[in-house]
């Protein structure tokens, strides 16, 4: 059961990129919606996350051949409901404000459909090495989509960029976008990246072929 | 019965295992937790009552008031003022703050709105210190109104933040409503 | 019993405060399921049905098990840390049950469905919607809660169908190629939302 390290590596770059669980398979949607509107939550979102899902896949991987059928998704899900909550607790003692700001979205990774969908269709079969490249392919690649998204949003609507203030507060309370950290800049920032997205996979695929 | 052993028993040792887990994180990061859940609160009471180095909840008996009190003390235990911990409805949800009035129990000291999620760049101006500022000084017996001009000369107004009158209303309710139920009981708490 | 303030509730949460357009709840299903509008208004009542069962049963966990429990033990929130794992499981059977009851009694809305069904499970409205219950102040008694519930899930079904609604029309144009899918429909849950935040302030 030799994993050769190329193929991991693929693995590992496939969920930054080409396999983005936001921008590509369009997954865990939610939190890129909500916790977007500042870089600062969209970083501590995106470390959350991929702490749950490298630690999801690991365990996953190390008990494959344990796991029988019939039980493995209440596995994976006790499995992500326990590291969820640990994370929380984290995050609760030693980020307290961060995760105030990020309310209930902590707890909802447990249902980001990206983490159980990595259990179900790599970690299960695959060894802890391959897993484990793929979770942390994932992982920074979701951090990297949603820390896209609050980049946006906080500059043009807030002004700032992790809570620092980039132009004068007269200037900003004049000209910032404000609608851009609310919900209809949400979703007209991501679709507005998804279809940038789109287009350069095309482009990509059309003149690379 | 040993077929549901055979097909769940990982399930169960899982179970046991993680829960011991969490039990476990819980205990070891819970005093923390409730310092942090604590801090913004004590750090609000200090800056609307200068000079309080530690503060005492009170027991407040009129029942309609949904709020907490403290008896801010300095060093040596003398009465620097009082701290009123009110929640109230706002524009777009719940907001909630804290003021300080005098040892007397006349004059409000200071305001800070601690929770809110109101309109940003509107509402949420409710928290800026120059708006809440208008509160200082002002007369804790009479209403207080809110006014889109600068307020009078003696009364016991704020000018509402342009374009969030609302949200400007909404708070001055919650004081409004707040001290009249508040100030008859001081006195028996000195 | 307050009539009003649970119309206030129900209000405030299908709404003010929908669960979709400004909480950012239940997107995937929304961005998925929302094609046409037979299957959308399907899965706004099955997702209503769950929502409401669901936040019963974790309100009733949490004030009939977990706290009980817990002072026993000393301190109220002793167990608390068994919240999410709790709610999740509850879910999951509430789900499980519902596919059951539809492949026995609807077969072919059974088949309809096919994988979305399951898929209710990882519906971030639902255990957000038991969250947000668990949280807030005012759905802190059995009543409020099943209305909040409840209204979250009629919330969701309005979202879902009117979106579906519109991709419905959008379907006949002519959509640039990088924007078509995913792209289209969250410009449009956009404008969506941006008529839903004319609903602030309603609940005075």
């Amino acid at each position: 059961m030799a994993d050769d390290n190329g193929s991991n590596l693929a693995q590992f770059k496939a969920g930054l990129l080409s396999d983005n669980p936001v921008l590509v398979q369009l997954l865990g949607m939610c939190p890129a919606l909500a916790v977007t509107n500042s870089l600062e939550n969209a970083l501590v979102m995106g470390g959350a996350a991929t702490f749950v899902v490298v630690m999801s896949n690991l365990i996953t991987s190390v008990l494959r051949n344990l796991i029988k059928p019939h039980v493995r998704i209440l596995i994976f899900t006790l499995t992500i409901a326990t590291f969820v909550t640990l994370a929380d607790l984290f995050l609760k003692a030693y980020m307290f404000e961060v995760s105030k700001k990020l309310g209930a979205f902590i707890p909802l990774i447990i249902v980001n459909c990206m983490i159980i969908c990595r259990a179900e269709v790599v970690a299960i079969k695959s060894g802890v090495a391959r897993s484990l490249a793929d979770a942390f392919g994932i992982g920074i690649g979701f951090t990297l989509a949603l820390s896209i998204m609050g980049c946006v949003r906080e500059l043009l609507g807030s002004g700032s960029l992790l809570n620092i203030p980039l132009f004068s507060k007269e200037f900003v309370d004049v000209h910032a976008w404000v609608i851009m950290v609310l919900p209809p800049g949400a979703f007209l920032t991501l679709g507005a990246i998804i279809g940038v997205v789109n287009h350069l996979r095309d482009r990509k695929s059309g003149g690379g072929a | 019965m040993s077929k549901f052993i055979n097909e769940s028993w990982l399930v169960l040792v899982m179970g046991i295992v993680f829960a011991t887990m969490l039990a476990g994180a819980q205990q070891s990061l819970s005093d923390r937790i409730k310092e942090n859940q604590l801090r913004a609160l004590n750090e609000a009471i200090a800056e609307v009552v200068p000079g309080t180095i530690r503060s005492e909840s009170i027991e407040i008996e009129n029942e309609d008031f949904k709020g907490n009190v403290y008896k801010c003390l300095d060093d040596g235990g003398k009465l620097v003022g009082w701290a009123l911990d009110s929640s109230g409805g706002g524009f777009v949800d719940k907001i909630r703050l804290v003021v300080g009035i005098d040892p007397a129990g006349e004059n409000i000291v200071g305001l800070k709105v601690i929770e809110n999620v109101e309109t940003p760049g509107l509402g949420n101006k409710i928290q800026d210190p120059e708006w809440t500022g208008q509160y200082i000084d002002l007369d804790t017996s009479r209403e207080i109104k809110v006014e889109k001009r600068p307020p009078n000369e003696g009364a016991n107004e704020v000018q509402a933040i342009t374009g969030a009158t609302w949200s400007s209303r909404y708070v001055t309710d919650i004081v409004n409503a707040a001290l009249p139920k508040v100030r008859p009981e001081l006195d028996k708490h000195r | 019993m307050e009539f009003g303030v649970l119309i206030g509730i129900f209000i405030s949460v299908a709404l003010v405060n929908n669960l979709v357009l400004s909480g950012f709840l239940g997107i995937c299903p929304f961005l998925g399921v929302s094609r046409k509008v037979d299957m959308a208004f399907g899965m706004g009542c099955a997702v209503t049905f769950v929502i409401t069962v669901s936040g019963v049963v974790t309100w009733l966990i949490v004030h009939a098990v977990l706290t009980p429990v817990g002072a026993a033990m000393g301190d109220p929130g002793a167990l608390y840390f068994l919240k999410y794992v709790a709610f999740i499981m509850v879910i999951a059977s509430m789900v499980q049950l519902v596919e059951m009851y539809l492949k026995k009694f609807f077969p072919p809305l059974y088949e309809a469905f096919g994988v979305f069904l399951p898929l209710i499970t990882t519906n971030c409205a639902i255990l957000g919607a038991c969250l947000y219950i668990d949280m807030k102040p005012e759905t802190q008694s059995l009543l409020n809660a099943a209305v909040y519930a409840f209204g979250g899930g009629i919330g969701f079904m309005m979202a879902i169908t009117i979106m579906a609604g519109i991709r419905e029309h959008i379907s006949f144009s002519d959509v640039p190629k990088p924007l078509r899918g995913a792209g289209i429909t969250l410009l449009v849950a956009s404008i969506l939302a941006l008529a839903f935040m004319g609903f602030t302030g309603m609940g005075k």
